[in-house]
């Protein structure tokens, strides 16, 4: 498929998941880096930036999730997974669980400003990212982007 | 008239226990059968000519999953991990172009003469 063929990427029925999936792996991750120089240099600018991309994260891993789920019924059916695919399945759940823990504690965090962030959030969105990271590099190996073109 | 008769059942016989024999022959002769590899995103060979009423293998050599489904909706295999195999039998002339659903750029096609 050539990369700017509109009209294909739409239709194709798998095509659509490979596509959105980078944005909450791109907006996650800047979110954590952020959170992480945030309370490094203690600066409510960068705190913000995390929140607002944790944000983005969050809300685009819904049509993520939506398309993966419709690929597995197009293509193949619904039909029991196993294996690297099962693999994705579930590290791609526990991912968009964890993107959805980690943003939901900067919004308590923001609406209860006398609270704060706890320190442990930051353990978590440390694990969160190897996960996400092992859940797009299985992905990456199902869809065969190292494959011959 | 009666001898004529005798001899004409008995040739008939004949042939019919003959054509019976090629029949066995026939039956006790195993089905063709031929091999199609997946590896490294591409089926190999990417075409092949059988003739009617051969089974057509297809076993994953590549270490991620792929399926063999025709495009016209001949035959269709569950998903395929490393070394797991797919059959089917064509038993009608025709081609049949496929591909792999999870990678739709791996195609192949087996032609039935």
């Amino acid at each position: 498929m050539h990369p700017f063929d509109i009209k294909a990427a739409l239709l194709a029925k798998h095509a659509q998941h490979v596509v959105l999936i980078h944005f909450p792996i791109a907006l996650f991750i800047a979110g954590v880096v952020f959170d992480f120089l945030a309370q490094g240099v203690k600066r409510r600018t960068l705190a913000a930036v995390a929140y607002y991309n944790l944000l983005g994260a969050a809300i685009s891993v819904v049509p993520v999730l939506a398309t993966g789920i419709l690929a597995w019924q197009f293509q193949l059916e619904g039909q029991r997974l196993k294996g690297v695919l099962l693999m994705h399945l579930v590290l791609g759940w526990t991912s968009a669980i964890l993107i959805w823990i980690t943003w939901g504690m900067h919004a308590r965090a923001r609406r209860h400003v006398s609270k704060g962030l706890p320190i442990v959030r930051l353990g978590l969105e440390t694990v969160a990212v190897v996960i996400v990271g092992l859940t797009g590099h299985l992905g990456g190996f199902l869809s065969g982007v190292n494959g011959p073109s | 008239m009666a001898s004529l008769i005798a001899t004409g059942l008995m040739g008939l016989g004949g042939i019919t226990s003959r054509h019976n024999s090629y029949a066995a022959s026939a039956q006790e002769k195993p089905a063709s059968a031929a091999e199609v590899k997946i590896d490294n995103f591409s089926f190999g060979p990417m075409a092949i000519t059988v003739s009617v009423g051969t089974t057509v293998t297809w076993i994953n050599r590549d270490d991620i999953p792929h399926t063999v489904v025709s495009t016209d909706k001949v035959f269709k295999s569950k998903v395929l991990d490393t070394d797991e195999k797919f059959s089917f039998t064509f038993t009608k002339p025709g081609e049949y172009p496929y591909f792999c659903s999870i990678h739709p750029k791996m195609t192949g096609k087996v032609v039935v003469q």
